[in-house]
């Protein structure tokens, strides 16, 4: 069955697949229901992650687009999460666009673009302040965070009881 | 029962004004931001095209299908922003053109 959610995943996955090929760096791995998406993100040129490759996972509820999806990095046996002062080694991420700043008229694709953009304007490479309690205690779902968008460098989450 | 159409004759069509001129108003653009339905066509909701999926129009000039606009208006998330540039959303009064019908 169709339903409003699926139908503008399937207009964003026909674009995506035929259409308007994503750019340079970005890769769809696995999209075989509209429930999980991954994709392959490379940043390309002069970064700190140069030769490194990260799986971006996205989940989807009938939400979507009116709540942005579930976004995070692929942590597993054979991935990792790239070390950025936004990003827990659980995945998680801390962008306000998957927050407080999530509109819409935002994609798929737009969100890949600005995490490939965080990873290639990052200057040092380290961790997250707090990064192990939080991982500790982190849902699973990264939407269940309140992450608090402080400043550009230093996230401090917080979760939500 | 099988139908086949074998052949049609169209006495009208319509579209909505949005106001855009042939220059810019590029048919593939004229699509709804939230739901990337043609505005022509109806929100992901309805079924059926035309005054009861009717677009709305803000004061930034942004426009969208009337019940995408009014679903996430409705959300708190939407802090009652207007999804594109995200200033306060105003409902724009239409101007009726005297040129159209």
């Amino acid at each position: 069955m169709s339903t409003v959610y699926t139908r503008r995943l399937s207009k964003e996955l026909a674009e995506i697949q035929t259409e308007t090929k994503p750019p340079i760096g970005i890769r769809l791995l696995k999209a075989d229901d509209f429930e999980t998406w991954i994709f392959e993100i490379e940043v390309l040129g002069d970064s700190l992650y140069r030769g490194e490759r990260f799986g971006l996972k996205f989940r989807f509820d009938n939400s979507y687009p009116f709540s942005a999806p579930a976004v995070q990095f692929v942590v597993d046996s054979g991935m990792k999460a790239p070390v950025h002062p936004h990003v827990y080694t659980n995945g998680h991420i801390c962008a306000s666009i998957l927050g407080d700043d999530w509109s819409p008229t935002l994609s798929v694709m737009a969100v890949c673009i600005t995490i490939q953009s965080m990873l290639a304007s990052c200057k040092r490479k380290e961790l997250p302040e707090g990064n192990d309690t939080y991982v500790r205690t982190a849902p699973d779902n990264p939407k269940k965070t309140h992450f608090v968008y402080d400043d550009d460098t230093s996230p401090f989450p917080s979760n939500r009881v | 029962m099988k139908v086949t159409v074998k052949r049609w004759h169209a006495i009208a069509q319509w579209q909505w004004d949005i106001g855009r001129t042939d220059e810019h108003g590029d048919a593939e653009e004229d699509v709804c931001g939230i739901c990337r339905v043609p505005f022509e066509g109806c929100c992901p909701t309805c079924k059926v095209p035309g005054d009861d999926c009717p677009l709305i129009w803000g004061e930034c000039s942004h426009v969208f299908h009337m019940h995408c606009l009014l679903k996430w208006i409705g959300t708190v998330a939407s802090k009652q922003q207007c999804p594109m540039d995200r200033r306060p959303w105003v409902t724009a009064e239409r101007k009726v053109t005297t040129n159209g019908s």
